[in-house]
């Protein structure tokens, strides 16, 4: 994408757009250990509380089963009204496609319809061995179209995604790149601060833990504390250009092992109202 | 107190799955294990092709051909299927010590409440697990996460033979409600013929009765089912049945076989090579269970203990028929016989100052050193107790 495209994304010159803050999944036993939750707090419990925290949560399990109505109304009803979700898209369509795709992607729109009113994102994470080959292309292509209609982030893993023809297409079609903070692991797609969106930016801060990255360990590969000077210095070199180009953006914090996820968000949002 | 965090792995058909991890070219065809050597064979598992042409377990095997022509028939490897359940389970115990399991069915439960720091979110676990099993072995179970094993063996049943479920803490009554009775694991046929006659069909139904409108009807079972249709299950999950804390030995008859004598004289067999397992490893056995599988596929375990242990095959024997007592409870052939020796403990070390055995039990006890002996020297099999 040229600067002059880029230009055309200001949308508010100089002014910064709201952003909501929040964590990668709420539900860990270890949160209550690690004293982000109280004592014997039990896990139906834990929405509630995390909602006097943050407005926003990224929902995890979505990855992991595919999505049903009646779970996601049961969800809803324990969150205040005002309270955001971001859903992963399923696995089965993004990094185990071995069921019919379009099956599944039938359940899924089914599946999310509840959380249509507090939707803030779909997030399509696609694997680290989904490259830019023509089949994936095609794949990611009808994955947008079928999904069309629904706030959508695309984040890549792999590095061959970063070029200007497939940031414009995105810019096209109105779909978010997410933005994303990890080690530099050679062949992962960089951390850029290029808004294919107006109407939204999307971040995802996985922790620089470069050695529990490739350890297939969630709890070492998350295993990682921003401080306070890194959270700055992110903030001014990505998160303030983001936001004087954006109408609103969403930021999660993935370091979830030992409740580090939520410190760093609570970390960053004092940042902002400084 | 934490919320329990429950794993059921079910690997659907296992018999099947296991088959055609062997043949590979099973999987391009509708498959029926089955004893076809047998003149009133029974099917023993089917693939879920045969299962949608109307092929069910315990079906006899002309009429389940008649449903699905195409089908090919093989017959049953009870030893093939309990290595890959070894197998299966040598993977899982990586996770957590708590791991129950099945009679080679492919069912396992984990509790992997505590494990977080470790291994991570459960979701996570029984996510990696599945994809282990299925790199490894080549096994793709369903799996289900649940907060007690009721809610997680529903979940399974849900989703099959592909998929995942997770059922939130807190959410066992809601996730229950909807589904039909006939989800809900451990009730009786005849229960659910009462449950018929009242008009309830679904498990949300049954929750609404107190305990004192259950009571009336199901009498000792009602709160069993007070508790089951509103998602409570308080059984812990039984480890130990995947190391040497028991000894299994099985017999599956040529033919279908209804002669009490034959099925003694079967378990008899058992107890001998079970005994002398249990002298070798120097332990003894505190219950014996018979496992009978029935010619319809229903199968029906029954124990009888003994407070001190023996390694004794005399005693040993006496229990064993006891157990099988309690265990024919059907006018209906067996296929299948399993004896149970398990809650070993050492055999104690220190000698008793004075001979405390009668004459009797001396004398039984040379005979079975001699048999031992005999064994040793000439093979498993060449004798036994008559």
């Amino acid at each position: 994408m040229t600067r002059d495209e880029q230009q055309t994304l200001h949308v508010q010159g100089n002014e910064l757009c709201p952003v909501l803050i929040g964590t990668s999944g709420y539900s860990y036993t270890e949160w209550v250990d690690s004293g982000f939750y109280p004592q014997g707090t039990r896990t139906p419990d834990m929405l509630p509380l995390y909602a006097c925290s943050f407005p926003i949560v990224e929902l995890n399990y979505t990855w992991y089963q595919m999505v049903r109505a009646e779970a996601i109304s049961r969800m809803i009803a324990r969150a205040p009204e005002s309270f955001r979700f971001a859903a992963k898209l399923t696995r089965t369509l993004t990094h185990e496609r071995e069921r019919d795709w379009r099956q599944e992607l039938k359940l899924y729109r089914e599946g999310i319809k509840p959380l249509q009113k507090q939707l803030a994102a779909i997030l399509i994470q696609l694997p680290p061995g989904f490259n830019w080959s023509r089949n994936n292309r095609y794949y990611l292509a009808h994955l947008l179209d079928s999904l069309h209609g629904f706030p959508l982030a695309v984040e890549f893993r792999h590095v061959s995604w970063a070029r200007d023809s497939v940031f414009a297409e995105l810019v096209q079609r109105k779909v978010t790149l997410v933005t994303v903070d990890a080690p530099p692991v050679p062949g992962l797609f960089p951390c850029l601060d290029i808004v294919t969106n107006p109407e939204l930016f999307f971040v995802r801060f996985h922790g620089r833990n470069m050695q529990g990255w490739q350890s297939g360990n969630m709890q070492k590969k998350f295993d990682y504390c921003y401080s306070e000077e890194e959270l700055k210095e992110w903030n001014q070199r990505y998160l303030q250009s983001l936001r004087s180009r954006s109408r609103r953006g969403i930021v999660f914090f993935n370091n979830h092992v030992r409740a580090q996820a939520p410190g760093n968000a609570k970390t960053l949002q004092k940042l902002l109202q400084q | 107190m934490q919320d329990r965090a429950i794993i059921h792995l079910n690997v659907t058909d296992f018999a099947v799955a296991v088959e055609r991890i062997q043949d590979s070219s099973l999987k391009r065809v509708p498959l029926i294990v089955a004893p076809a050597r047998a003149a009133r064979a029974l099917v023993y598992d089917m693939s879920e092709e045969a299962y949608r042409d109307g092929v069910r377990k315990g079906m006899r095997l002309n009429l389940a051909r008649k449903y699905c022509r195409q089908a090919q028939v093989v017959h049953p490897q009870p030893a093939l299927y309990r290595r890959a359940m070894t197998a299966l389970v040598k993977r899982v115990v990586h996770y957590t010590p708590l791991v129950e399991q099945g009679e080679e069915d492919g069912h396992l439960f984990l509790d992997v409440t505590g494990t977080h720091r470790l291994f991570g979110p459960a979701p996570d676990i029984a996510w990696r697990l599945r994809k282990q099993l299925l790199n490894d072995l080549g096994l793709d179970p369903v799996w289900s996460l649940a907060s007690n094993k009721l809610v997680s063996k529903v979940a399974s049943r849900i989703v099959r033979p592909f998929g995942e479920y997770i059922v939130g803490s807190g959410e066992e009554h809601s996730f229950l409600a909807p589904l039909p009775l006939a989800m809900l694991p451990g009730l009786k046929p005849e229960e659910m013929k009462i449950l018929a006659d009242f008009n309830l069909q679904r498990i949300g139904q049954l929750a609404k009765l107190s305990r004192q409108q259950l009571h009336v009807p199901f009498q000792k079972r009602s709160t069993y089912l007070y508790d089951a249709s509103r998602g409570r299950d308080r059984t812990a999950v039984l480890p130990g049945r995947t190391g040497n804390a028991r000894i299994v030995r099985e017999h599956v008859f040529e033919e279908d076989t209804g002669t009490y004598s034959e099925i003694q004289s079967v378990l008899t067999m058992l107890v001998h090579e079970t005994g002398r397992d249990l002298r070798n490893k120097k332990m003894l056995g505190r219950r014996i269970g018979v496992s009978l599988t029935y010619s319809d596929g229903k199968n029906i375990i029954r124990q009888a203990t003994r407070k001190n242990g023996c390694d004794n095959d005399f005693l040993l024997r006496t229990l064993a028929f006891t157990a099988l007592g309690r265990a024919w409870q059907r006018r209906v052939r067996i296929r299948r016989c399993i004896l149970i020796c398990d809650r070993l403990v050492p055999r104690p070390q220190q000698q008793t100052l004075f001979v405390m055995q009668t004459r009797r039990e001396q004398q039984q006890e040379k005979i079975i050193c001699a048999m031992d002996t005999v064994c040793n020297r000439f093979g498993n099999g060449t004798i036994y107790l008559g």
